[in-house]
């Protein structure tokens, strides 16, 4: 039973792409493609959340492209795995965030962090898509 | 927005749970009972390494 649940159905591949990318998009928005209600509600809720918050709390949104600060990158990538919200956070003004404020890094680590749990939902969605998982 | 260190620990503990149950496990059941357990997880190490670390202060 867990033998055959491993093998992934390759005619289904090509359905994983548009959940993936909806997934990547929008949090919780590739189960909601694939009929998983609860889960993309659990997701869109948990991570909206995370992200939400960590803009309220002062985050930096800033893009550090480029390796002179490898870290910096890094964060940043994690942050703009959260998809359409953090461009729209961006673009809204919540871009430079606050360095002076108490709650500054705690900011930084929610929105990060939410980022973070985005891509390992994406990798459910695809999960999901292929037939791996419920 | 949250200036308490416990509170924000508890809300990124709750909400970190709850995703990691839902990916993690399958029934519900199974996914409160891990969710429950993440996050007490996250909770006690947070207490427990801030007093490890309690004698360092600098």
């Amino acid at each position: 039973m867990e033998r055959d649940r491993a093998i992934v159905d390759e005619r289904r591949v090509g359905g994983a792409i548009p959940a993936c990318l909806l997934a990547l998009l929008v949090p919780g928005a590739g189960h909601f493609y694939l009929g998983r209600v609860t889960k993309g509600l659990a997701f869109l809720g948990a991570i909206g959340a995370l992200f939400v918050l960590g803009v309220l709390m002062d985050a930096g949104l800033q893009m550090h492209l480029g390796f002179d600060d490898p870290l910096a990158f890094l964060r940043s990538l994690a942050q703009m795995a959260l998809g359409v919200p953090y461009f729209v956070a961006r673009a809204l003004g919540f871009e430079a965030g606050k360095v002076t404020s108490v709650t500054y890094e705690y900011g930084n680590t929610f929105t990060e962090v939410g980022g973070l749990l985005n891509i390992l939902v994406v990798l459910d969605a695809y999960d999901v898509a292929v037939g791996r998982k419920r | 927005m949250i200036a308490s260190h416990l509170l924000a620990l508890i809300v990124f503990s709750t909400l970190v749970s709850v995703v990691f149950a839902m990916l993690l496990r399958e029934r519900s059941q199974d996914r409160v009972r891990f969710a429950l357990m993440t996050f007490g997880a996250f909770v006690l190490s947070a207490v427990v390494v801030g007093w490890l670390m309690y004698p360092f202060p600098n």
